[in-house]
């Protein structure tokens, strides 16, 4: 699941970057993708039932977080008749809000809500989650790693991850074919610039986009966040200005703006869409629900025409995906039936069958390593002419390291280093300033070394 | 926010207001009787018409002045929104006078007043006096239609202007292209940015200003501009020369309220540019809810608000003086 664009509501205006709009893209996506799970049977077989647990469960979430996880209640009633679950749906933005609310009211909280990565490193060291530390002690191993750090505080576990959003290359096969361009000599971000030019020259196309005045530093995070790298370090210290590989990997981004290889075209609006759409883009970085949105609204007659490979490498040892997006489902210290809300969130998202379904149904790609070796894994998929995209993004989430993006204060600093960056795509400032700028403004507002 | 915050009410036209034909007069005494009626004796004889008007009091006791006051205490500690205050003393007021961004804000709303106040109130003046003049047929369309894009939904109205904009595949752009104009970049460039801001603020506010002029016009006697015109002087000379000093307290009504409505603005900026480019059109509202629901800064927000607020005040008194000068001149 994307990050959270507030953006496009004014009624919740929120963090002013572009938040709502692409909630409301991603749940337009997936719930086109729920309408044919609507009454799907799971396919494995259900346990046996509990019925010593009973109450009455409120989730709280957005229209595709909760599309999806219905599509897994007719087994969970089985296996607990007796508890009964209200889904409340509102806006991605509005749920944050609205925790914020009943956090200062200090009453009316749900049960458990769906909680982005993006902002649950700010609410979990707020007080407001319990604590799952033994609770999701099995599932440690079995999740993939870097999603625990956005659920962690001092070493306790406030919510269990659901879905991870790891990164790799879409790509248009017809205009590589056209370029003699074999996507398996893309192996490092070099050779990713050196195909970049000869699309612009040969097709008179763009590589990829990355708007300038209005960009959002989105394609920047994902980059620093391959090579284990982010605002701060594990302990915390700003990191921008101190290491030399996010200043490398900004004047790597420099050069595309520099020498107009990449699409000046803000995210998230028709235009981006069209251009993906009709070749004037021909690759996007991006995470897996990228491949959603392009089959289910962006360019949903162009089976076959596109194709996924991996990130390339800024080392030979380097990680070949990183990360954008992904949630997990929280529950709330106030809720009086924890053990009823622990086996609501195990029975969705500990249990492979559950993983599958939602996967299967409504496209969240599962955290849950273990459901990685289901066949369904190896299905091709004839959107992107019958090649086994899932298998390629489960085997590389495995390398996504650790990286200090989705912190306490990431709203904040994304903020700061956004309006940084658009000066340095604008020619205003280089590399070196613009990270010096952004991480002083960044130390200065959250107190940090 | 939008259509709220610059309706008119019967306080806004009151006493020192401006608009003809409302003064209130002051009786002399007025306070001492005010104090009177203070006595314990005299509130327990009012006891059943206080009652009756109390759920005023209460609702703006609870909704309005423990609010203000918490905020003010709020301003003074740092606050994620749950937990534990922490009291900084006046170091948000501190760190809020350097905060480059924050007076950044500042200034594009005063970037944002110049750009666009000035040519509004000038067409609402020109709009309404046509309305006023008579010689339009069907009134009442003319006025609808202008009024119409006032209570179009923001929302609705700035993502159309978006998709008007957009540098390379909007609408403005290609017909710009056919007269032979090369692109703009409206919205890619900070000042086009805020000239595209402002053409949406005259878009959406001109029908409403238009609207207080034509009040204003009403209520001047038409025997003036007669006298005039039997006197010879010209249609032109009677609109700048009667007209529009008779409109004048109206005129500076409306300037103020757009005043306080540019450092208002939130949901234009929003939904048109997100605050962009580079902070361009980024105003105090924007950056105050930023600060207090997306960085879960509510002591720093609540400092944000109240320098905010002190702002609008000057403002505010400036514009004040400057019309009752006008009135006793």
């Amino acid at each position: 699941m994307g990050k959270d664009q507030r953006r496009f509501d004014p009624a919740l205006g929120g963090t002013l970057s572009r938040r709502a709009l692409v909630q409301r893209a991603t749940g337009g996506a997936a719930a086109l993708a729920a309408v044919g799970a609507a009454g799907a049977q799971p396919r494995a077989a259900r346990s046996a039932q509990n019925t010593d647990l009973s109450g009455k469960l409120t989730i709280w979430g957005w229209e595709a977080a909760i599309a999806s996880l219905q599509t897994v209640d007719s087994a969970f009633q089985q296996a607990y008749p007796n508890i009964t679950l209200e889904y409340v749906q509102k806006d991605t933005g509005d749920v944050y809000q609205q925790i914020q609310l009943a956090a200062s009211a200090g009453s009316g909280f749900p049960d458990i809500s769906v909680i982005e990565d993006s902002h649950l490193a700010q609410f979990a060291p707020l007080g407001v989650l319990a604590d799952l530390t033994d609770r999701v002690a099995p599932y440690i191993d079995k999740v993939n790693d870097y999603k625990w750090t956005q659920a962690q505080v001092d070493g306790r576990t406030y919510a269990m991850p659901w879905d991870s959003g790891p990164v790799a290359v879409f790509y248009r096969r017809d205009l590589f074919q056209q370029l003699g361009l074999d996507p398996a000599t893309i192996a490092t971000w070099e050779d990713y610039y050196a195909a970049a030019t000869r699309v612009k020259a040969e097709l008179g196309a763009s590589m990829m986009h990355l708007a300038k005045a209005r960009g959002e530093s989105r394609t920047f995070e994902m980059l620093l966040w391959q090579q284990g790298l982010g605002y701060v370090d594990a302990e915390g210290t700003v990191i921008l200005d101190t290491e030399p590989r996010v200043q490398q990997t900004l004047e790597y981004l420099g050069r595309f703006w520099q020498e107009g290889l990449a699409a000046d075209t803000e995210s998230w609006t028709d235009a981006w869409y069209q251009e993906m759409a009709n070749g004037n883009v021909v690759t996007i970085p991006g995470a897996v629900w990228m491949g959603t949105f392009l089959k289910s609204f962006i360019a949903p007659e162009a089976a076959g025409q596109w194709g996924v490979f991996p990130l390339p490498v800024w080392t030979p040892e380097g990680s070949r995906s990183s990360n954008d997006g992904g949630s997990a489902l929280g529950i709330f210290e106030t809720s009086e039936q924890r053990d009823a809300a622990w086996a609501y969130v195990e029975f969705h998202l500990g249990r492979e069958d559950s993983q599958l379904t939602m996967y299967r149904e409504t496209d969240l790609f599962p955290s849950l390593e273990t459901t990685y070796t289901d066949p369904m894994f190896q299905e091709p998929d004839p959107y992107f002419a019958d090649q086994p995209v899932r298998a390629l993004f489960a085997e590389t989430v495995a390398t996504v390291p650790q990286a200090g993006i989705y912190t306490v204060d990431y709203q904040e600093m994304n903020s700061l280093l956004t309006a940084e960056v658009q000066r340095f795509a604008l020619g205003e400032q280089d590399a070196q300033q613009t990270l010096k700028a952004a991480a002083d403004a960044i130390r200065e507002r959250t107190r940090r070394a | 926010m939008g259509t709220e915050r610059r309706r008119i009410s019967d306080h806004d036209l009151g006493p020192r207001g401006g608009v003809p034909g409302l003064r209130v007069e002051r009786r002399p005494g007025a306070r001492a009787a005010a104090r009177s009626r203070l006595h314990p004796r005299a509130l327990w004889r009012a006891r059943w018409p206080l009652l009756f008007i109390s759920p005023f009091f209460v609702l703006f006791a609870v909704f309005g002045i423990y609010p203000i006051l918490f905020s003010l205490w709020l301003s003074l500690h740092e606050w994620r929104g749950i937990g534990p205050m922490r009291w900084v003393g006046l170091e948000n007021y501190r760190f809020l006078f350097g905060d480059g961004i924050f007076w950044g804000s500042m200034r594009n709303s005063l970037i944002l007043f110049l750009i666009y106040v000035p040519v509004m109130t000038l067409l609402a003046i020109v709009l309404a006096s046509l309305l006023h003049a008579g010689f339009l047929r069907l009134q009442g369309i003319w006025r609808a239609l202008i009024f119409l894009p006032h209570i179009t939904s923001m929302v609705a109205t700035g993502y159309t202007f978006r998709l008007l904009l957009e540098t390379r595949s909007g609408f403005v752009n290609q017909a710009l292209g056919v007269v032979g104009i090369g692109q703009v970049a409206w919205l890619d460039d900070r000042w086009w940015a805020r000239i595209s801001l402002g053409l949406l603020m005259i878009w959406a506010w001109l029908g409403y200003n238009t609207v207080i002029m034509l009040a204003g016009l009403q209520t001047i006697p038409t025997e003036i501009a007669e006298a005039a015109r039997v006197d010879g002087a010209t249609q032109a000379q009677v609109f700048r020369q009667i007209t529009v000093p008779l409109l004048r307290p109206v005129i500076i009504f409306s300037v103020t309220l757009s005043i306080i409505g540019t450092f208002q603005m939130y949901t234009e900026p929003l939904v048109l540019t997100g605050g962009g480019p580079v902070r361009a059109t980024e105003t105090p509202v924007m950056q105050i809810f930023q600060t207090t629901f997306a960085n879960l800064r509510f002591g720093y927000a609540a400092a944000m608000s109240y320098v905010y607020f002190a702002v609008i005040v000057v403002i505010t008194l400036l514009q004040f003086r400057f019309v009752s000068r006008e009135d006793a001149g």
